[in-house]
């Protein structure tokens, strides 16, 4: 299931909570781990210079300072790298990340990207004003393998997948995070959580939805569930099927949080651009800030 | 120590140069280089005698040094109107000296007229359109530049540029093979969301051969995405060439002659080879004055032509929005204060100015659409032109240059500007970043793709 491992780093604390996940999993299933962290930012035309994103200074960017950064993640990294077994690399590049980022995943095809949360500089920087969207989002529609993201100390807790919470909305993305979802469930031997909210936050303001309304809409997403999922959940001994309404995303975080999932699944609108439905897009951003739990992030373009 | 290891009169011709240049920190041990570095008069003066022709010695004549120049000069203006900042001052005191003194000038002279030629002159050309003359002073220290690149005097990143033409025939180290496998990159990645979506590659006979800027290659790969996206929305039978294929040319800012010769004939070669009805550039300006206007007499073109019809990608644009090609949904037109950047090289050098603005037309809700003053043909530099936005050594110089550009779009009162150029939206991203004035900044592919009504057929199925 994992045997590559690429875990994109900034190596600040925004990562620790990610990097922490990603040195688990490399260890508990014995997957080699790429530690890949794009130093900066190329900037000034065409001139050699680039801004560090650690040291925020202007570097000019050459092979004695690209080993300098990787003795300086592997500073940084010691005591986790030292469970590894030598089993990882340490990568370093330039240039803007999230294209940094999908062209070493294209390169090294891993089975799971793993990231952290917003280096808030790094987004605060002009870059982010040229391009709408976070590197996790640029990099999650388009890349061809699952991308987790763990952005919370809380969802860093962790010491193997048991119980995933797969949330859906019926598309054709859904389905492709299903069969992921269900592809870990079975092969980790996890309990799967499906998962659904009616959308209720549409409802204008004054206009009251009458509860059965509400109940109606229930009924009908549990039969949609059943019928979507069902047949192939044949194999799989723990499963439940749960829709409730309200927020999508809150409902989301509350549910993995109440059932004390380890890991939520969802589908990644794929490659979308901004401006057209990106409604589940913005319910996977806020589902991703605020879980307590590693977040997987599957767009349809994975295999 | 007449010559140095690094900073010499050799051009780069190889890989292990280049490296061994870009080693050189910041170009540290270059410039310490340039300081002992003799300067060859003889060569000089007969380089003088081969290459300056009538304009040039017409011009040098004929300036009343009467100071119209002055003001149209947005470097003097934003130096405290500095006498030495007078456009004619500039030419008069580097390269008409050098002609004075038949070439006899030493070392501190070349140093000077080194900073007044990358420094104190982006090659605007602005200055030509105040001279009652017509001299322009902007075509003279691009000359002055050749000769000062002979002698090695020029900066270290435009020397390193110059070089990478040379040994990549692309302003970037980017292969053949890296340009054609990003661009399939882009293929893949946005083939769901726009189906049919292809780049034919070394197409023989395409209405259009499309040529970009290697650092679109190297850093922004989704600008070639856009680019693929709106042709094959457009329906254009199009093609990019697997060699040939680098619209731009930094030689002709380092004044390295024969490199500009090579990188344009490398674009031509590709015409000949594919024989495109037309060549579209992707949104540079003075790559397209590097290809389309000035290559044609560096390849010794007779017609001053290059081999095919070339036009710039704000021509393409017009032309697919007014015949319908592409079509707007006015729904999504720019409802937002927004301005346009003129780009000096294909507007002030090339007569594209109502071109942009009939795009504008299109792409902004009526009543959105604020111009800068001045503009147009008399619109100013966006600071970073001529090489200046790359040169680390003159960054202090360059920053104070971005100041002009920023005052006029504070003034405009835009959020949004549109600057269908490299070299300006690099300069615009600069100011940004050095003096944070709020805004963002675009080429026209990203608006445009979200704006463009997409093609039944290429909508994907769900």
């Amino acid at each position: 299931m994992f045997n590559k491992i690429l875990l994109a780093t900034s190596a600040t604390e925004a990562c620790d909570h990610a990097a922490r996940v990603a040195f688990n999993m490399a260890g508990r299933y014995g997957a080699n781990l790429d530690i890949f962290h794009v130093l900066g930012l190329p900037t000034r035309g065409y001139s050699q210079v680039a801004i560090d994103v650690k040291t925020r200074e202007r570097v000019e960017v050459d092979d004695e300072y690209r080993e300098w950064v990787k003795e300086e993640i592997r500073g940084y990294y010691e005591e986790l790298l030292a469970k590894l077994n030598d089993n990882f690399s340490i990568n370093v590049s330039v240039g803007v990340p999230h294209r940094e980022i999908l062209r070493q995943a294209r390169e090294t095809e891993p089975d799971l990207i793993v990231m952290g949360g917003h280096t808030k500089h790094v987004e605060d920087s002009v870059y982010a004003a040229t391009a709408a969207g976070s590197t996790f989002q640029r990099v999650a529609r388009a890349a061809h393998c699952p991308v987790l993201v763990i952005t919370r100390p809380a969802g860093s807790f962790w010491g193997g997948f048991s119980r995933i919470v797969f949330g859906t909305d019926f598309s054709r993305a859904s389905d492709v995070a299903f069969d992921y979802a269900l592809g870990v469930a079975r092969a980790l031997d996890c309990e799967l959580c499906l998962f659904h909210a009616v959308d209720v936050s549409g409802v204008p303001t004054g206009r009251i939805l009458p509860q059965d309304d509400i109940e109606e809409q229930l009924r009908s997403a549990r039969q949609r569930m059943r019928f979507r999922y069902a047949p192939k959940l044949e194999e799989l001994k723990n499963y439940t099927i749960d829709v409730w309404e309200g927020l999508p995303y809150l409902e989301i975080v509350k549910y993995a949080r109440e059932k004390q999932a380890d890991l939520i699944v969802m589908a990644h609108h794929a490659k979308r651009r901004e401006g057209e439905d990106t409604r589940i897009g913005s319910n996977m951003e806020q589902v991703v800030v605020r879980a307590n739990c590693p977040v997987l992030s599957v767009n349809r373009g994975v295999k | 120590m007449p010559e140095g290891t690094l900073c010499n009169k050799a051009p780069i011709e190889t890989e292990e140069q280049l490296k061994a240049l870009l080693g050189d920190k910041g170009g540290k041990t270059y410039y310490d280089e340039m300081k002992q570095l003799d300067v060859d008069r003889q060569k000089l003066w007969d380089t003088i005698r081969k290459t300056m022709k009538s304009r040039v010695k017409t011009w040098l004549k004929i300036c009343a040094r009467c100071g119209m120049c002055a003001d149209s000069c947005f470097l003097y203006r934003i130096n405290d109107c500095d006498p030495k900042q007078v456009p004619a001052y500039k030419v008069h005191s580097t390269l008409g000296e050098i002609i004075r003194k038949k070439g006899r000038v030493d070392n501190e002279f070349m140093q000077m007229a080194m900073e007044t030629a990358w420094a104190k002159c982006t090659c605007c050309n602005r200055c030509a359109m105040y001279c009652p003359h017509g001299i322009d002073m902007g075509v003279m220290i691009s000359y002055l530049r050749g000769l000062l690149y002979q002698q090695g005097f020029v900066p270290w990143e435009m020397k390193i540029g110059a070089g990478m033409h040379r040994v990549y025939r692309a302003q970037m180290d980017v292969t053949p093979e890296d340009f054609v496998d990003t661009f399939e990159w882009m293929i893949e990645e946005y083939e769901d969301d726009y189906l049919g979506l292809n780049v034919p590659v070394d197409k023989e006979g395409a209405d259009i051969m499309y040529t970009v800027n290697a650092r679109e290659v190297k850093h922004y790969p989704e600008d070639l995405a856009e680019a693929a996206i709106l042709f094959n929305m457009a329906g254009e039978d199009w093609t990019i060439p697997s060699r040939g294929w680098e619209l731009t040319s930094l030689a002709m800012f380092a004044g390295d002659w024969e490199a500009c010769r090579l990188q344009v004939e490398s674009v031509y070669e590709a015409m000949e080879r594919l024989k495109p009805k037309r060549m579209i550039g992707t949104e540079c300006g003075h790559a397209h004055r590097a290809t389309v206007v000035e290559g044609p007499y560096w390849a010794g073109r007779k017609d001053g032509l290059p081999p095919v019809e070339s036009i710039h990608y704000v021509e393409w644009v017009a032309e697919a929005l007014r015949t319908g090609k592409l079509q707007i949904d006015p729904e999504r037109r720019i409802k937002q204060p927004v301005t346009i950047q003129d780009s000096c090289n294909y507007i002030r050098n090339h007569g594209l100015k109502e071109v942009t603005r009939e795009i504008m037309s299109y792409m902004v809700e009526p009543g959105h659409f604020i111009d800068m003053a001045p503009n147009r043909e008399h619109n100013y530099c966006c600071g970073g032109g001529g090489g200046f936005n790359g040169i680390g050594l003159f960054r202090p110089q360059r920053n104070k240059a971005l100041i002009t550009k920023r005052d006029q779009i504070l003034n405009s009162g835009a959020e949004l500007v549109i600057a269908p150029c490299h070299n300006c939206w690099d300069a615009i991203r600069d100011l940004e970043e050095e003096y944070k004035i709020g805004i963002k900044w675009s080429f026209l592919k990203p608006l445009l793709i979200d704006m463009v009504i997409v093609p039944e057929e290429m909508k994907p199925k769900e």
